[in-house]
């Protein structure tokens, strides 16, 4: 890879943080759920430039939403890495990409996502199964319906380096 | 060296794993603080930016679609001067009465915290955490502990506490996360109570550990009970809008909406009150 998609990846990392954490954006949140921009962004990265690529800016941007989020180091972090670790192995040589198939990967990885954090959440914090009802499915679903658009957007911005890659 | 590039995948995932559960498990020392310090001193001048150009914008169209609000907003402020003006006169009458009555019950002077403003400029970016990032640090006298309200039309409500503290911002921890304990005292009973965020995504509070027996009314007032070594007593939360006897509690479950609305939070007062030491030692997580 060259130096320009990863000027790319840390711009729309930063931007997906600031979007995310910007009052503003709570207008599109829905029964005050977000969508997590950067984990569809990491996701996107691992199924496009496979595991390395996805775990490495799941660690670096967790370490990031770590940091200006109330969580204990590693809390974020360690779910995206994963989650960049296992999308990786199902890379668009094996999965096509279509709006069905992407909204499905978005929607499991999410899931996936949410009950690593549970996890975390019972051993390291404090933690309700109603979470899965508040937070996990409803982010999973939302996460599911703007990615088709979002990997559009990505598949322009990072064109060249799909080309490259034989996509 | 050759084992690693190969396995590179597998052998980065077993590092970063290690440094996540090694950070989680290490919590609250000098070191996960300083590498959270600076992430967040890298990423707050991008906060600030994009709450600068955002706003900037925002007051660029509202100078243009909100001139007729505005002038009817005056009209109504002069009103409003108007009628206090006359209050003030009276308020004078009755502070001096209540002086005069304080000396001869002997009681001491309440006393009057100043406030530093503060601008919302970000929130925290995940689903699972509550807090807010105001635009006043370390550098403007901020500490940890000290109590947050703000205005909502004419009353003064209680938002949350600062967590934390770093040069320029602070992070707030709002009474609707369920990780903050506040003492309160409910209704005209002035019965006790324990308060808490009730989840993640609602905009709700709970009170904990009120008695069954305790008549509960709709709409009763909520304030803080000023024992917990944070918040000053008497300080506005919400009304109760609801309360749930549950039969396997000796406590009734009350759900309060809070006077302040998070979703259009934007301005804040942090009050300038140190945190009682000792009480905090005693409560520990308590407010």
């Amino acid at each position: 890879m060259t130096v320009i998609p990863y000027i790319f990846t840390a711009v729309l990392i930063i931007l997906s943080l600031i979007i995310q954490g910007h009052p503003s954006f709570d207008v599109i949140s829905i029964a005050g759920v977000k969508p997590d921009l950067l984990f569809i962004l990491i996701v996107y990265l691992a199924y496009s430039f496979g595991s390395f690529y996805g775990e490495v800016t799941g660690f670096i941007s967790g370490l990031l939403h770590d940091a200006i989020s109330n969580a204990p180091l590693g809390f974020l972090t360690f779910p995206k890495m994963a989650l960049g670790f296992i999308a990786g192995m199902f890379g668009r040589s094996i999965i096509k990409s279509n709006i069905i198939t992407v909204s499905l990967i978005i929607f499991i990885a999410s899931l996936i996502k949410g009950l690593i954090t549970l996890i975390l959440a019972y051993i390291f914090h404090q933690a309700s199964i109603s979470t899965v009802i508040s937070i996990i499915l409803p982010e999973a679903f939302y996460n599911a319906l703007i990615a088709p658009p979002l990997f559009f957007i990505f598949d322009k911005i990072y064109e060249k380096e799909l080309e490259r890659e034989g996509f | 060296m050759e084992f690693f590039i190969r396995n590179r995948n597998i052998v980065a995932f077993v590092g970063f794993t290690l440094f996540c559960i090694v950070s989680l498990s290490i919590q609250s020392t000098t070191f996960v603080f300083t590498l959270e310090g600076i992430g967040s001193a890298f990423m707050s001048p991008f906060q600030k930016a994009y709450d600068g150009i955002q706003g900037g914008m925002g007051r660029l169209w509202a100078g243009f679609t909100e001139l007729n609000e505005v002038r009817e907003e005056l009209r109504k402020t002069r009103e409003k001067l108007q009628q206090y003006e006359s209050i003030a006169e009276e308020l004078n009458e009755i502070r001096y009465e209540n002086d005069h009555l304080r000396k001869i019950l002997n009681l001491s002077e309440r006393i009057g915290y100043e406030s530093i403003p503060a601008s919302i400029i970000a929130q925290d970016p995940d689903n699972w955490f509550r807090t807010l990032i105001i635009n006043r640090g370390k550098s403007d006298g901020v500490m940890v502990n000290m109590p947050v309200v703000a205005y909502k039309e004419d009353d003064k409500a209680v938002v949350g506490k600062v967590v934390e503290v770093r040069g320029s911002i602070s992070r707030i921890l709002p009474i609707i996360s369920s990780d903050i304990r506040v003492g309160i005292k409910l209704g005209e009973g002035r019965e006790p109570g324990l308060l808490y965020g009730a989840s993640s995504n609602a905009n709700v509070c709970v009170i904990d550990y009120i008695s069954r027996a305790v008549p509960v009314k709709f709409n009763e007032p909520v304030i803080t009970s000023g024992q917990g070594g944070v918040f000053p007593a008497g300080l506005s939360i919400g009304t109760v809008i609801k309360s749930e006897v549950l039969e396997s509690s000796a406590y009734q479950r009350i759900i309060v909406k809070p006077v302040i609305d998070f979703n259009h939070l934007e301005e804040v007062f942090i009050i300038k009150k140190e945190p009682d030491k000792e009480l905090l030692q005693i409560f520990g997580e308590v407010e």
